[in-house]
């Protein structure tokens, strides 16, 4: 019953003429889940008092997350998720509009902190450090768990700028050649620095959508931290800058643990090792990708990832 | 089936072809609408300056008269080896009189006496003075001396007045009409760029009256008001914009702040009287309160378009700069201010330009005094601008209408400074 309240918030005038049609189908008696293909997510079933499906903790865990509920003002947003985010590792997470994957992504460095209303409940720890602790500073916080948004985000500035503002208010460059290396150093691992070179003094708001999201990605690691969270960070590019991005995720595991959430099931097949599928707020399944995508375990997992609904 | 569909499609080309002549006629009325209302406007404006800068202009330039001064001793009323406080009180009024009368030898009459000393300001006596102070020497001579004319005097022969007018309608009479043509005839008469009216303070007579009170009094006025309505007014945004919680009381203050925008500003003239002058005793008629008073009344604009300003800043801003591990404050001054700046500026220079041309509650306070002596800092008596062009607005005398227009331009040209200001320091910041 509260799964479809969550739902609720999110419906859309196009969701409300689908309800309209699945009552009638019911109505009617033809809705029959074998032959049609509904598309209302609420049909999918209420999970209930659920359980996770599959490997949702790691031996050797990065950051640690334990019966994690968000609530917007009266609305919960994820219901009592526990999961680990293994070191150096790639883990995607996925599940359609509304499943609360972005939310759950925003805990772990606590930029939910910043929306009114919003109330994080759980335990979280980031390398046995607790994240929600009375002593843990978000600036440090931030700082070791980097964060790279939905759409392209520089700042109004250079580019060099843009990549040297984060060494800078953490002082971790003693002087100009050291802050160059670090632009540069940055630069290079987001696969920027020679499309940009020439222009570090020009606006970083200039370039092409793919390229300032590498920037992005640039400002993120020139604070050299030890997790990335990625909510969705090729959602506003074409398939090419798509690509160069999903190339440096990939170098990028070397070093880092990265969290990305995606709307695209490819891109979370070619780029992790583990996946998460959440579901209402629900955390349903989480597992091998390859296992997850070759042969789900639940319904609700295979449903999605076959295209029943999302 | 075919024939019909085309029948169909015809039929709906015609009615939307019959409809089409109708939209484009309202398009085009409404673009003639459009273009009379930018028309108007523009009328009006030019109507507006062209009338103050064609009154106003003629303030700018002062007469002359050429009077040869009898600077002896006995004229001047002094011992023959004066000291400085004697040359100082010395009777130059009675040198400039006996020099019109030697003069117009024909003028015997007590009336056309005062009539003929009436052509030379009574501001000649104390110019005749500093001259003789800076220049000893003329002492004992009789000189060829440039005069003030009086403002009467001054508008015949600016062309201001007739003499087609009836004698009674103006101030400036026949004989003097006679006496200043033969004077301008004999090339006695000059017109000279007027110093005075940007170097001197208030004056009963127009031709000594000043504007520079009033411009200092404005500036420190508005010295005043900016520095402590730009910052007390940028942090109150920022604080209720990016760092007080939304509940009951911020929601009160934000509603009060919006009130406190439409209220009268005499109110907040009779509020400084009662607590700025009455409680803490601080000196009237001095810019200080004036921009004190001034910066309570400009407050909730700068407070309500920078608030406006820092909410139009993108969150994405916002979340990158918090994202790299910036604190709250950081990503305000560092990201947020930046951006909001150039639209801070203009809702401040909006609030600062209202201040300029604010009088009511000034003339609560005790700015509309007559002051004479050009203020030196912000608590030394003083008037502004718009207080000035009041008061001369509210004399009689004929000379002083132009000097009101002339104020009014001067006032404007500060306005458009002030704007010049902003516009450059609003590209500085897009900049950047």
């Amino acid at each position: 019953m509260i799964a479809v309240e969550a739902v609720n918030s999110s419906s859309t005038a196009a969701g409300d003429t689908q309800m309209d049609r699945v009552k009638q189908e019911q109505a009617s008696g033809v809705a029959d889940r074998s032959t049609k293909r509904p598309l209302d997510i609420r049909d999918h079933g209420d999970t209930g008092a659920y359980k996770t499906i599959g490997t949702p903790f790691v031996k050797d865990a990065k950051m640690t997350a334990r019966g994690v509920n968000v609530f917007y003002g009266d609305k919960q947003a994820i219901f009592d998720v526990s999961l680990d985010i293994g070191r150096n590792e790639v883990i995607a997470m996925i599940g359609p509009s509304g499943c609360g994957k972005s939310t759950f992504l925003r805990t772990l460095n606590r930029m939910n902190d910043i929306i009114p209303g919003c109330s994080v409940k759980g335990d979280f720890s980031l390398d046995g450090d607790n994240i929600y602790g009375e002593d843990q500073d978000t600036v440090l916080l931030r700082a070791r768990v980097g964060m790279v948004f939905q759409k392209p985000n520089p700042f109004p500035k250079s580019i060099y700028e843009n990549v040297a503002y984060g060494p800078r208010i953490h002082g971790l460059a003693h002087n100009k050649a050291e802050m160059d290396e670090i632009v540069e150093d940055s630069l290079r691992r987001a696969s920027l620095f020679t499309e940009v070179k020439d222009q570090l003094d020009k606006p970083g708001t200039g370039l092409s959508g793919g390229q300032q999201q590498r920037l992005c990605i640039a400002r993120a690691i020139a604070v050299n931290p030890e997790v990335i969270l990625m909510d969705e960070p090729c959602s506003a590019l074409d398939p090419i800058a798509t690509a160069r991005i999903e190339e440096l995720i990939d170098e990028l595991k070397e070093n880092y643990t990265i969290a990305i959430v995606t709307h695209s099931m490819q891109q979370a097949a070619r780029v992790s090792q583990r996946t998460a599928y959440f579901h209402l707020g629900k955390l349903i399944e989480v597992g091998n990708t390859k296992q997850v995508f070759t042969m789900p375990r639940h319904e609700l997992t295979e449903n999605y990832i076959t295209g029943r609904f999302g | 089936m075919n024939n019909m569909s085309n029948q169909h499609s015809s039929k709906t080309t015609a009615a939307i072809r019959a409809s089409l002549k109708k939209r484009y006629r309202r398009e085009r009325r409404f673009r003639w609408y459009g273009r009379l209302a930018v028309l108007t406007g523009f009328v009006f404006l030019f109507i507006l300056l062209a009338d103050i800068i064609s009154k106003g202009t003629p303030a700018f330039t002062q007469h002359y008269i050429q009077v040869s001064v009898n600077l002896d001793a006995a004229s001047l009323d002094l011992p023959s080896d004066p000291s400085r406080e004697q040359l100082y009180s010395a009777d130059y009024l009675g040198a400039i009189k006996s020099s019109l009368r030697a003069m117009f030898p024909e003028v015997t009459g007590r009336k056309e006496k005062r009539l003929l000393y009436r052509l030379v300001s009574v501001g000649a006596e104390y110019d005749l003075r500093d001259m003789v102070l800076e220049n000893p020497e003329l002492l004992g001579h009789t000189s060829e001396i440039w005069l003030r004319a009086h403002a009467e005097a001054g508008s015949y022969l600016k062309g201001q007045v007739g003499s087609d007018s009836l004698e009674a309608d103006r101030k400036v009479k026949d004989l003097q009409i006679v006496w200043l043509d033969q004077l301008e005839a004999e090339g006695r008469t000059e017109s000279r760029f007027n110093t005075t009216f940007f170097t001197q303070g208030d004056s009963r007579e127009p031709e000594m009256a000043g504007i520079r009170v009033a411009l200092y009094g404005s500036f420190f006025t508005l010295l005043v008001t900016f520095a402590i309505a730009f910052p007390i007014g940028v942090s109150a945004a920022v604080y209720l914009e990016e760092f007080a919680p939304r509940n009951r009381l911020t929601d009160l203050i934000e509603i009060n702040i919006n009130n406190l925008a439409a209220v009268p500003s005499i109110v907040f003239g009779l509020l400084g009287l009662a607590v700025f002058i009455n409680f803490f005793e601080l000196p009237r008629s001095a810019p200080l309160v004036g921009g004190i008073v001034l910066s309570l009344m400009t407050l909730p604009t700068i407070i309500i378009t920078s608030r406006a300003s820092i909410q139009a800043v993108s969150p994405s801003i916002r979340q990158a700069a918090l994202g790299v591990g910036a604190s709250k404050l950081q990503t305000v001054l560092h990201h947020v201010l930046p951006v909001a700046m150039p639209g801070i500026l203009t809702g401040s220079i909006i609030g600062m330009a209202q201040a300029l041309g604010e009088s009511a509650p000034l003339l609560m306070i005790g700015m509309v005094a007559f002051i004479m002596d050009v203020p030196h800092g912000v608590t030394d008596p003083a008037t502004v601008l718009p207080v000035q062009i009041f008061l001369w607005a509210d004399s009689p005398e004929r000379g002083f209408t132009e000097k009101t227009s002339a104020a009014i331009m001067v006032l404007m040209g500060f306005l458009i400074l002030m704007n010049a200001l902003a516009v450059y320091l609003r590209k500085r910041f897009e900049l950047k």
